[in-house]
């Protein structure tokens, strides 16, 4: 059979079964299956609001996933996308609110919230390539560290003039980014922001990098066999700091949208753990770029519509077990994949032995 | 006992998904026989193997003992019944004593997971040892032993008093000429106790000198089985390669015809009817691929004292390699150089500094002490430096070194021209070029692959490493340094990758050959084979020097 058909067929039947499993979850739970699927899909896609806050919640998602895709691409675990992207974000809101050009001052939040991301990032790759840290370990501890940095600024130097709540100011008008689909005739404004049209250029340009020039050549051969890569010439340090540095600053660019496009301003719980999902979002897309963008709509559309399954009788909380029950589907479709794979190398290695 | 085999398959037949490994093949072993199963890289030997050892199922047939049909459970199944194997890649935990070692192979018996009973265990193995006249220091950690004594602790593992039918997997690979005649003297011991032997090679002298019969297998089926006595190299090598094949021609070329006939470097000194009978006459007891011809001429005559400094490809002066924290150096003095249309052999034992010699001649290692030239220059101790100087490098290993495995046959030859203004415009790669590229050298190369997009994983052994030795070769390398080429590879294969060795010698590259290989290295030597010992050269010899006069210089013993 075909191995693309093949693939296709398991992924179907592995996606099968984790809706049975969820079903299941939801029947105990007391309610009723189908009117969750419904009352989801109606959060998710039912009305140009929700349709919009559905892409709103999937931008962090697509930048943040294709921060961890190229990461996973050079076979870096960098899962500190959270961390990134919270200073990101705390870097935004201090060039936001700072005083700067107006007419400058978006590109300079946005530019500033790629390059803390990076820095962030920079700190677990100096760790790596010169000390031999792991950089699971390091960027994990990382994100615990960026959001108690979070918690001091907002309490500190970023905490609003007043300084009465924990929570900056909010950033200067010109530092936000415009809104796609304000109030027309009688449709209600949606949050809707430029945000996404700049992660859409983004997606782009990293699936470009990753295709057809040298250096994304170099990321993915340093991932693919880093001691042939290091052989033919390429070096796997600079690879290792170049790709932290970009996941990095694609994270950080995540943070600096979110709040130029959507927050405007920072609060104590700033993320909501938009770098973990982007974890599931790459794994989801098997780290190539366009299908992030699928993947990150899939995850968005099922925050979006979390609150509205409330109405089917069940709690949002049945989202994340959603999740969890696709992250398993996940790895239960690449595991399947592997052992049916596995016979195909022997018949490979067989045949014109 | 009955007169049936000890150990017995018929036409069994094992498939895998639709392909099938082993189509209604007959084997047996009997009692005291010493049985040898030849045939190239997937042509099903280890499929076979695992059968008789209980690691798999077959799809159809039936294996008996004694005549009567027997299923295997599992391998413990196997063992209990009295079939031992000896892995080719030792299955020792190195950081445990040997009498541990045996301990965690030795049977389950009572007592339960909390039991220790290491002294049964060795007593034991004391009597099998003492039985073979070895000498094994049970209390040392087995890592750190000789390969030679890791093996016999590997036989010691394997066997138990009931040990009826003994499987050896290309025994042979990892040891010193000096070793091997010593494991095929207790080979024969073995077979004298009563227990059958299956030896897996694809070395044809070790087949024809040690074996009472032969079977060969090709592409899943039995092509021949005889007595061993009734044939030679050449029926052998046609068996298992196939008639008309090229490789069948090649192979005679490189193990029946002295080597310097390759028709890519003719010599103009053919061999006498004298010299190519002595080739095919053998010792007994001290199994010698035939080498090349004695009198082989020094190519030209020139002598190395003739050429100026700067005439040499590549250059090594008192080169070293220590680590900080280490007394013994792993590189001690190393100087050598080689010539333009040279094949300069080193040989030497597995891990006597050959890995480290390569690491700097591939510029990943800088060294401790000493200079490494190209040509005139002297390249920065980094791969792209050297790559940029016109070395190239087939490394030992293909899948970690050679090929980055998931990426595509296009990708990996990318990794040989990613900076080459050809395939480049800016920071763009130009992959319709580099798959053009890809495709010519697929052909010029014989790459058997469904397509250039295929990802090398997928390709046997054998083709990767046409991958690797076409990306190296295609670039007009001033200097090509080869780690053991042909390690893991059919005969086919092999004969393959020595002519494109000369290929590169002839069109005027310097070749330093790597490998533990020894007949390799005498073959393929143009003029000098060094022999690493521990780091040091102990000796420079010509490529027809006697081999007991290197056995010895790879056992450490200087020329007197």
């Amino acid at each position: 059979m075909n191995k693309t058909v093949r693939d296709g067929l398991l992924f179907l039947l592995c996606f099968a079964c984790g809706t049975l499993i969820l079903a299941g979850i939801v029947r105990a739970a007391g309610a009723s299956p189908v009117a969750v699927a419904a009352a989801l899909y109606k959060g998710a896609f039912g009305s140009r609001y929700n349709l919009a806050e559905t892409v709103i919640q999937a931008t962090p998602l697509l930048l943040a996933g294709l921060s961890v895709a190229l990461s996973f691409q050079c076979r870096l675990f960098n899962i500190g996308a959270e961390g990134q992207l919270v200073v990101g974000a705390m870097a935004a809101v201090a060039v936001g609110t700072g005083s700067f050009p107006p007419s400058v001052q978006l590109l300079l939040c946005l530019v500033a919230g790629a390059g803390a991301g990076a820095l962030w990032a920079g700190i677990a790759a100096a760790l790596k390539v010169y000390r031999g840290v792991q950089e699971v370990l390091s960027t994990l501890l990382l994100n615990f560290v960026a959001v108690q940095l979070l918690a001091y600024a907002v309490r500190g130097p970023l905490q609003e003039t007043e300084k009465y709540l924990v929570q900056s100011d909010r950033i200067a008008i010109p530092a936000r980014l415009l809104l796609l689909l304000p109030a027309s005739g009688d449709m209600p404004a949606t949050r809707l922001h430029a945000g996404v049209i700049i992660a859409l250029v983004v997606t782009l340009f990293v699936w470009v990098y990753l295709r057809f020039t040298a250096g994304g050549f170099a990321l993915r051969a340093v991932g693919a066999g880093a001691g042939a890569a290091e052989l033919a010439g390429i070096s796997v340090r600079k690879t290792l700091i170049k790709t932290f540095l970009l996941s990095g600053a694609l994270a950080g660019l995540a943070g600096a949208i979110q709040v130029c496009g959507v927050t405007y301003f920072l609060g104590d719980r700033f993320s909501g753990g938009y770098g973990y999902t982007a974890i599931a979002v790459a794994l989801l897309a098997h780290q190539s770029p366009g299908w992030i963008v699928v993947s990150a709509l899939f995850f968005g559309a099922l925050t979006a519509g979390s609150s509205s399954v409330q109405t089917a009788g069940v709690s949002p909380v049945v989202i994340q077990v959603m999740q969890a029950v696709v992250l398993l589907g996940l790895l239960a479709f690449g595991y399947l994949r592997g052992r049916t794979s596995g016979s195909n190398v022997v018949k490979a290695g067989g045949a014109d032995a | 006992m009955s007169d049936a085999p000890v150990l017995e398959a018929r036409k069994i037949t094992r498939r895998f998904g639709s392909f099938t490994a082993l189509d209604e093949v007959d084997f047996s072993v009997g009692e005291g026989e010493i049985v040898a199963l030849l045939g190239e890289n997937g042509a099903g030997k280890s499929t076979l193997m695992n059968l008789l050892s209980g690691l798999v199922a077959p799809t159809d047939g039936a294996i008996r003992m004694d005549g009567k049909p027997v299923r295997f459970a599992s391998p413990t199944d196997a063992t209990a019944r009295g079939i031992g194997m000896v892995h080719q890649h030792f299955l020792l935990v190195p950081t445990v004593s040997v009498a541990e070692n045996l301990l965690l192979s030795a049977s389950r018996r009572a007592g339960g997971a909390f039991s220790y009973p290491v002294d049964a265990v060795v007593k034991e193995a004391k009597i099998l040892a003492g039985r073979l006249g070895w000498t094994i220091p049970w209390n040392q950690l087995a890592g750190d032993l000789p390969v030679g004594t890791q093996q016999r602790v590997e036989i010691l593992k394997a066997l138990r008093g009931q040990t009826r039918v003994l499987i050896f997997d290309e025994p042979t690979a990892v040891l010193t000429p000096t070793e091997t005649p010593e494991l095929f003297a207790t080979i024969r011991r073995l077979a004298t106790e009563g227990r059958g032997i299956v030896f897996i090679s694809h070395k044809l002298d070790e087949v024809l000198s040690l074996s009472e019969r032969v079977t060969v297998l090709r592409r899943g089926k039995v092509v021949f089985e005889g007595a061993t006595a009734k044939v030679n190299e050449a029926i052998l090598a046609e068996a298992m390669v196939g008639k008309d094949s090229e490789a069948a021609g090649l192979l005679r070329a490189t193990t029946s015809l002295s080597p310097r006939e390759s028709p890519l470097s003719p010599s103009p000194f053919p061999p006498s009817e004298g010299e190519k009978g002595e080739s095919v006459t053998r010792d007994d007891s001290l199994p010698v691929t035939p080498s090349g011809s004695p009198f082989s001429p020094s190519e030209g005559g020139k002598g190395l004292g003739d050429r100026g400094d700067d005439s040499y490809a590549l250059q090594l002066t008192n080169v070293s390699l220590r680590h900080a924290n280490s007394s013994r150096p792993l590189l001690d003095d190393v100087s050598f150089a080689v010539a333009p249309g040279e094949i300069y052999g080193v040989a030497g034992v597995d891990g006597n500094g050959q890995e480290e010699l390569a690491a700097i001649l591939s510029g990943l290692v800088r060294p401790t002490g000493g200079t490494v030239r190209v040509g005139k220059v002297e390249p920065a101790p980094y791969a792209d430096s050297f790559r940029r100087a016109g070395v190239v490098v087939i490394p030992a290993d293909r899948q970690a070194r050679g090929l980055a495995m998931p990426l595509s046959i296009t990708e990996n030859i990318a990794l040989g021209a990613y900076d080459d203004p050809k395939y480049r415009r800016g920071p763009v790669l130009l992959w319709g070029a580099l798959r053009e590229r890809a495709d010519a050298l697929i052909r010029g190369f014989d790459i058997r692959a469904t397509g250039a997009g295929s990802p090398v994983r997928d390709l046997s052994g054998g083709n990767q490493q046409k991958v690797v030795i076409a990306r190296a070769l295609s670039s007009d390398p001033k200097v090509v340094i080869a780690v053991n080429p042909t390690r893991g590879l059919d005969v086919g294969a092999i004969a393959y990758v020595h002519n494109s060795l000369r290929r590169a010698q002839a069109a005027g590259a310097a070749v330093v050959l790597i490998s533990t290989e020894l007949s390799e290295v005498l073959t393929l030597a143009t003029r000098t084979v060094a022999v690493l010992y521990e780091g040091r050269f102990t000796g420079t010899v010509a490529p027809d020097a006697p081999r007991e006069q290197i056995g010895l210089l790879m056992g450490g013993k200087s020329h007197e």
